[in-house]
């Protein structure tokens, strides 16, 4: 239950910028979740928070305190590690109640947090055990367990579920976010999975080379990515870019390259004049694709060829070309055509995305 | 040309060296390969007793009949062993292990079944020659062990004084080696500068010959020309006060050689349990330091609760050699005290048992000796093993 902010930070090792200038507000009882790709400096910045890394330059307040020269345990924060870092020479059960044994806690105090916490996450069974002695799923649950029972004001979780087959990872988002309604706390949680960053996020953070790109809820991210780097990164499979030149005829705008021509209403990209002769990057979501359909607001239809099919169960994708340009288009499961089949296309309107090719951040509404 | 002579020799020694492993891979090689075949068993004992004798018999008491039949026997065991029980399976390791195996059966397993023998006989000065001429000596039984526990092996110490001594002398240096190990493995575990030149100014006491550096230290604490007397008398000069409190050169070989030995001893030992440990520490990984942080653990308690725990398993197994090394230490024991009229005070087992053996002759009553602080490591060893295996299991 704290706000945290962080302003201006900027982090150097050695002359390698990691972080340059991050600036979030994180609100009383929000989850917030950082994706970015590998190396961006997601670790590096909950690092800082954690009081485990010197912070080069700019400040970090929890509740409005700033934090910068406090010894990470005066924090009140809690750290689940990527790789769990439990001690593995102490059970699961001292592993646990090791913080609130340093602070020379109450006995029945102890025990009492530890057996609510480990009844919350199922490890009644396991205390007795070693961190060797549990699966990678349990050893998790430990990490969380002994995050929870300090009650600490912000919980970090650095790619906690990063380990986890496909199912357990599934199980434990669901657990996490049981856990986030119950703690009432505030979270900030790192990860590279879209699926994990979309359903438990309040906000998601987006990091490229220790730069924060955008800053939204998982919905506003999606459809309103505020530059290519964003639009590329969130949403699973990667959204069809296409570039090439705007064109003023007469009236009306169009998107012109080798491959195609499409006509730019109006609500996508007003003021028309203004944008004649620019180079601009075009985005749509396969989803967005509509094959053999016609849809509400949907471009002109265009001409492809289909180049192959992947059943995913109820949605297939398909892979096609038009002129040089692949695009890829999610369905309804069963396109029943071959590879080879001439096909028509069109793109929904709606969830259409302009970004200027040289400063790759978005101009459409 | 004297060089060339030395190297003709080496080279010499080395091709026998090789001509002999050769020859033990041959004679396996057949026993693995040609076991099954009809011929083996008068091939086998026809050609390696007769080799055998053609090679050792001069060495073994002459080219008799007897030696012949005993290798005759020797061959049709190992013989019907392969064929029987070995069937030619895992050749190649066995093949590689044997050089190795017969070289320490060699240098390991006679002269322990020797000493065995030796301390259920009595070899001294007065029986020595009678053993050179017939070849036996008088059996006495286990009157040598007896003696062990009741007499002094040298002029007046007994063995149990002696074994409080060394009981002491163990402790007290494995103790020092592990405390200052630690405390130097610990600095140097930081981020310093320099960090690979303090670690190989600390590793040159244990990388230097011992003979050298125990000497070298024995003339340091020689009473007026030692660095350490010196050292005190210039404190002396300095802080005048020092005086009342006790502090004054001291005749540390003649006075205390014990603690001068146990001094020097220390000093050698360190590095070794400062090497060790550093490794444990550096396997430690980083991201327990971080969560024992986030948990609010001070240094000490990081050191208590994370570190020592954590290189627990490392250091046992350093700390049970280091034990067996120190008890078994005669190095420096001997080297600081042992030249002729030297003290008595500082001896401890193993020295004492050097000197009765080749001091006084005592052979017998040595082996019989020996026996028993061998036996006494050994308990030691395996209790130590034991209880360390017990703590391993737990995690
Ligand atoms: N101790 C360090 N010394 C020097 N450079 C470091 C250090 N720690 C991290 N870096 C560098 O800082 C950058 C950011 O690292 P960080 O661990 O924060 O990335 P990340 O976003 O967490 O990546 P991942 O998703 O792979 O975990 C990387 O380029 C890394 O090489
Ligand atoms: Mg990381």
């Amino acid at each position: 239950m704290a706000t945290v902010q962080f302003k201006g930070i900027v982090k150097k090792f050695g002359d390698n910028l990691v972080l340059n200038g991050v600036d979030v507000d994180i609100k009383d009882h929000e989850f917030v979740v950082i994706v970015g790709p590998s190396g961006c400096g997601k670790t590096t910045l909950l690092r800082m928070l954690a009081g485990l890394e010197e912070i080069t330059d700019g400040e970090i307040l929890i509740d409005n305190l700033l934090v910068n020269e406090l010894h990470p345990s005066k924090r009140e924060i809690a750290m689940v590690f990527q790789d769990y870092a439990l001690y593995p020479h102490m059970t699961v059960e001292e592993n646990m109640n090791f913080a609130l044994r340093l602070r020379k806690m109450d006995k029945a105090e102890i025990a009492s947090r530890v057996a609510e916490a480990s009844n919350v996450l199922q490890l009644n069974k396991f205390l007795k055990r070693m961190p060797k002695q549990l699966s990678g799923g349990q050893r998790q649950r430990v990490a969380i367990g002994r995050a929870i029972v300090r009650k600490p004001k912000v919980f970090l979780f650095d790619e906690p579920l990063s380990n986890l087959d496909a199912k357990l990872r599934e199980e434990m988002r669901v657990e996490i976010a049981k856990l986030y309604q119950r703690l009432n706390a505030t979270i900030i949680y790192v990860t590279h999975d879209q699926v994990e960053a979309m359903t438990l996020a309040g906000r998601i953070v987006i990091m490229n080379h220790g730069i924060v790109q955008q800053v939204g809820s998982p919905i506003e991210v999606y459809r309103k990515p505020c530059n290519l780097f964003v639009a590329g990164f969130i949403g699973s499979p990667t959204m069809n870019f296409m570039t090439g030149k705007l064109a003023l005829e007469g009236e009306a705008l169009f998107f012109k390259n080798e491959d195609i021509k499409l006509s730019i209403p109006p609500y996508l990209l007003s003021d028309a004049k203004k944008h004649d002769g620019r180079e601009v990057v075009l985005g749509v979501r396969p989803d967005d694709v509509l094959v053999e359909r016609d849809g509400e607001k949907c471009s002109d239809k265009v001409q492809g060829v289909l180049e192959v099919c992947e059943l995913l169960g109820h949605r297939e994708n398909l892979y096609l070309k038009v002129g040089g340009m692949r695009v890829l288009a999610t369905v309804e499961a069963f396109f029943n055509r071959s590879p080879g089949s001439a096909v028509t296309l069109c793109f929904n309107y709606k969830n259409m995305h302009v970004f200027d090719k040289a400063t790759e951040s978005r101009i459409s509404e | 040309m004297d060089i060339l002579k030395s190297i003709y020799e080496v080279v010499w020694f080395i091709l026998l060296v090789a001509a002999g492993v050769a020859a033990l891979e041959g004679y396996f090689y057949t026993h693995f390969k040609f076991y099954a075949r009809a011929w083996f068993f008068p091939a086998v004992l026809g050609v390696f007793p007769a080799l055998a004798l053609a090679v050792f018999g001069g060495l073994l008491g002459g080219y008799t009949f007897k030696l012949w039949l005993y290798f005759l026997l020797a061959e049709a065991a190992i013989a019907a062993f392969f064929r029987y029980a070995v069937k030619g399976r895992h050749t190649v390791p066995y093949l590689l292990l044997a050089p190795a195996f017969v070289g320490l059966a060699l240098l390991l397993v006679y002269p322990f079944v020797f000493e065995v023998y030796l301390s259920f006989h009595d070899l001294k000065l007065t029986t020595i020659m009678m053993w050179k001429n017939t070849g036996t000596l008088p059996f006495v039984g286990i009157d040598q062990y007896v003696k062990v526990f009741t007499t002094s092996p040298l002029s007046e110490v007994t063995f149990w004084a002696l074994l409080g001594r060394t009981l002491l002398w163990t402790f007290s240096n494995v103790f020092f080696h592990v405390a200052g190990g630690f405390i130097l493995a610990l600095m140097l575990n930081n981020q310093i500068r320099f960090k690979g030149f303090y670690r190989t100014l600390l590793v040159i006491p244990w990388a230097m010959p011992q003979v050298v550096a125990v000497l070298a230290m024995r003339g340091e604490f020689h009473s007026t020309n030692g660095f350490v007397n010196i050292l005190i008398g210039k404190l002396l000069a300095v802080f005048p006060f020092l005086a009342a409190l006790g502090v004054a050169p001291v005749q540390w070989l003649t006075d205390y050689p014990l603690l001068t030995c146990t001094l020097i001893n220390i000093w050698l030992g360190i590095p070794f349990m400062m090497v060790v440990i550093l490794g444990g520490l550096q396997s430690i990984s980083s991201s327990y330091y971080d969560a024992a942080d986030i948990d609010g653990a001070s240094y000490f308690q990081k050191l208590r609760f994370i570190t020592m725990p954590l290189v627990r398993p490392v250091m046992m197994p350093a700390v049970t050699l280091g034990t067996v090394w120190t008890f078994n230490n005669i190095n420096v024991i001997y080297l600081v005290t042992g030249q002729a009229g030297g003290t008595e005070q500082a001896d401890i087992l193993v020295s004492a048992l050097y000197k009765a053996a080749f001091t006084y002759n005592r052979y017998s009553y040595s082996a019989a000796f020996a026996i028993v602080v061998f036996a006494m490591l050994f308990f030691f060893s395996v209790f130590y093993l034991k209880s360390f295996d017990a703590a391993k299991d737990e995690r």
